[in-house]
């Protein structure tokens, strides 16, 4: 439009070097910390599922026993009772037939 | 045109800035009261839902648009909203004056201010922290709510809520006043420029110490 | 509520989880987890759970920052009524993945192995102790000569001992229900592959109502089995009308008995659903002595007891295959190739078979997480392209560890924790 549309500005040098950097500073700060705390929160997620996991390995670790072969009670069931495995009683007990359920859905 | 002398108060940026806000920010409050009170179900709500994230987007694009290009402007806006004084205390004392002026028609002395008064500072504060917490909550909530802990996104939705409400109630007083004071509201939805007398008024600190005349 | 009975059989709990709408925000996080898409509900808007699809893992429960989704049955009450009950012997069959997550309900890190604890306020509650990991060498017992017997077959033409059809390659476990449902609703044709041994809680409550009444000198009658597990799905798993092994086998034999059937696990209650239960009767398990199971039902091997783990039932699996077949152990024990946490993972193992001198290279792999990292592996097995001969599945990201029912983890950072204890999820 015209030249003299307003006859006062904001004074440019308000804010010194040094402020404007200490301010700018400490916005860009802010901004940034929270960010890579969450940052952090996510990459950790899986933490508690790791602790788990090491805890059964080290149940693992310290057995006397290790394999499900060498385990004298299975054992005795089989002697006392079950038989062996894949045999009749394992078949009526410890196996199942599955169904299919796919009849009902439509798909 | 006028004869009256005026100062610059909005450059075009912050205008640009201010009213992309206004068109981002009202659709987010209303969408967002009718999501927190789930007023809808079914697709009314996913409606809803879908026009509450574009306007967060858009929020969000203005905002870092803003920052980047209008660093200074933000810093200058810092800097504003948080220099206190026992000023501020005594003007939220007689609360700037406002409801002697409109209920009882009568004008009480108010102490000196600078651009922003001590109303307006304490909106300021509110919206920079909450309007960026907004921002970055909104964005795991919508973005990022299965990967991210749901401790945390049990926050950011806490969060989010809290200061959405706050912004929300704090609105109408800003729309309010921001109407009511008009030569302010052309300032700031119009041409940006203020009348020298009046600024002198309401911020007789800004026009001492910050307003200069325009070199030729 | 969630009445759909269209791929439920009469006596099964159709819809273990469902969702409260009014604390649902539509976020959708929960579909992220689904591994069947079961969860209906556009975004922002309460979203609802499909039971015909669902499989009931409990992944949405675990991972919703809201806290929408929640359990249909709670049977803790049923339970605390048993145990006060004189009369009845009640049995509660632990899983693994329990004794290293219950802790974190009595505030102990994650991870923390409280076995002996966790013996000590069972005991203390009145709970008779049958740990599945005793169980879970049974499963391998079971389920490694039936491999044995179908990799034999079909390599070297062996027909089975007893006659009867031996199922195809690849083989699947079978030890994780939503696993099975999974097949059962979607790939029905993979039903044959499916390792056709019982899932270790349900191989112990049929062991617990026989052997176990000649143990204990109880009635099978009288003899209450409690699941106590760090899944969901096995709520439903329990309620299987043909888990009844049992009770058919004491009519076989004559025995005077229940008039009504009875199931094999008469319910399941969730590592959450134990927690609460102890905290109900006053018992600290933080606060108690390491004490030892003292019966031959609580006696398991490092095989049997890193079943929770994904990677452990085929590492199990593998140093008993490897024992039989070659007449000697495997060296190391540790089969690091089939653990971690990668979606999908492969390793083969070549023996020599004593039986028919000959070397046999055996292809595994083990897959969890099945709601990212299973269609593919499936399809390959649909075209008959697959190169593995064993396969293990397990519905949940890590394993049972990470299971529906294991205490809610809010994986927070830890200093954040410590500075804000209110904040903790529990």
């Amino acid at each position: 439009m015209e030249n003299k549309q307003y006859d006062y500005v904001e004074n440019p040098f308000n804010v010194t070097r040094r402020q404007f950097m200490t301010i700018g500073g400490l916005i860009v700060a802010l901004m940034v910390l929270p960010s890579l705390w969450v940052r952090s929160l996510v990459s950790n997620r899986s933490r508690y599922i790791l602790a788990r996991t090491k805890g059964l390995y080290r149940d693992d670790e310290k057995a006397k026993i290790r394999v499900s072969h060498a385990n004298r009670a299975v054992a005795g069931y089989y002697r006392d009772f079950g038989g062996k495995p894949l045999g009749e009683l394992s078949e009526a007990l410890l196996h199942t037939k599955y169904i299919n359920r796919t009849h009902g859905l439509a798909g | 045109m006028c004869s009256e002398k005026m100062i610059l108060k909005h450059p075009m940026s912050v205008r640009i800035f201010h009213y992309l806000l206004i068109v981002s920010f009202l659709p987010l409050a209303v969408t967002g009261l009718i999501l927190y009170f789930k007023l809808f179900s079914g697709e009314s709500m996913n409606l809803t839902m879908q026009i509450h994230v574009l306007a967060g987007v858009l929020l969000t694009l203005d905002a870092v648009a803003f920052f980047l290009i209008g660093f200074e402007r933000v810093v200058l806006f810092v800097k504003r909203v948080f220099t206190i004084s026992v000023n501020d205390v005594k003007w939220f004392a007689v609360l700037g004056g406002y409801p002697q002026k409109l209920l009882l028609r009568k004008k009480v002395p108010v102490p000196p201010m600078g651009k922003y008064n001590s109303g307006q500072k304490l909106f300021g504060i509110c919206v920079l922290i909450g309007g960026t917490l907004l921002v970055g909550t909104g964005w795991i909530l919508w973005a990022f709510p299965h990967n991210t802990p749901r401790e945390t996104v049990a926050l950011m939705g806490t969060l989010h809520t809290v200061f959405g409400i706050l912004l929300t109630i704090f609105l109408p007083v800003h729309l309010f006043l921001g109407i009511y004071m008009f030569d302010d509201f052309k300032a700031m939805i119009l041409h940006g420029r203020i009348p020298y007398d009046e600024a002198r008024e309401q911020s007789p600190l800004w026009v001492e110490k910050e307003v200069i005349p325009l070199n030729k | 509520m969630n009445a759909a009975v269209k791929t439920y059989q009469k006596g099964e709990i159709p819809g273990v989880i469902a969702i409260n709408e009014s604390l649902c925000k539509g976020c959708d996080a929960c579909k992220r987890h689904c591994p069947t898409g079961a969860i209906r509900g556009l975004f922002g808007s309460a979203h609802s759970i499909d039971a015909d699809r669902c499989l009931s893992c409990g992944q949405c429960l675990i991972n919703c920052p809201f806290g929408a989704p929640y359990e249909t049955s709670d049977t803790v009450d049923d339970v605390m009524k048993k145990l006060n009950d004189g009369t009845v012997t009640v049995v509660g069959i632990i899983a693994p993945a329990v004794r290293v997550a219950i802790g974190e309900d009595f505030g102990l890190p994650a991870g923390s192995l409280v076995t002996g604890k966790l013996y000590g306020a069972m005991k203390r509650a009145g709970f008779e102790i049958f740990d599945n990991n005793f169980a879970a060498d049974l499963t391998i017992m079971e389920e490694g000569t039936e491999f044995i017997v179908r990799a034999r077959h079909a390599v070297f033409g062996e027909a089975g001992e007893h006659g009867g059809e031996i199922g195809p390659l690849p083989q699947f476990t079978s030890c994780c229900p939503a696993w099975v449902r999974l097949v059962e609703t979607r790939y029905p044709s993979l039903i044959p592959h499916l390792s056709t041994a019982k899932s270790p809680q349900q191989m112990a409550g049929a062991v617990a109502k026989t052997y176990g009444t000649k143990v204990w000198g109880k009635p099978a009658g009288k003899v209450y089995t409690v699941g106590i597990m760090p899944c969901t799905a096995k709520k439903l798993e329990a309620s299987r009308p043909e888990f009844r092994s049992a009770y058919e086998y004491h009519r076989r034999e004559g025995e005077a008995g229940s008039a009504t059937p009875y199931p094999d696990v008469d319910t399941v209650l969730t590592t959450r659903d134990l927690a609460r239960l102890f905290k109900k009767m006053n018992i600290d398990l933080a606060a108690e002595k390491d004490v030892e199971g003292g019966t031959l039902f609580a006696e398991y091997t490092g095989a049997g007891t890193i079943f929770g783990n994904t990677g452990g039932v085929m590492e199990a699996a593998l140093r008993t295959a490897h024992a039989v077949m070659t007449g000697s152990e495997l060296k190391p024990l540790e089969f690091k190739a089939v653990r971690g946490l990668k979606g999908v993972k492969s390793a083969s193992v070549t023996l020599r078979d004593r039986k028919y001198d000959k070397d046999v290279t055996i292809r595994v792999a083990v897959v969890h997480g099945i709601a990212e990292n299973i269609t593919a592996l499936l399809e390959e097995v649909l075209a008959g392209r697959s190169p593995y001969h064993f396969i293990e599945v397990m519905n949940c990201p890590g394993g049972c560890i990470n299971g529906g029912g294991q205490p809610i983890d809010g994986g927070g950072s830890s200093w954040l924790s410590a500075a804000l204890p209110w904040f903790a999820w529990k």
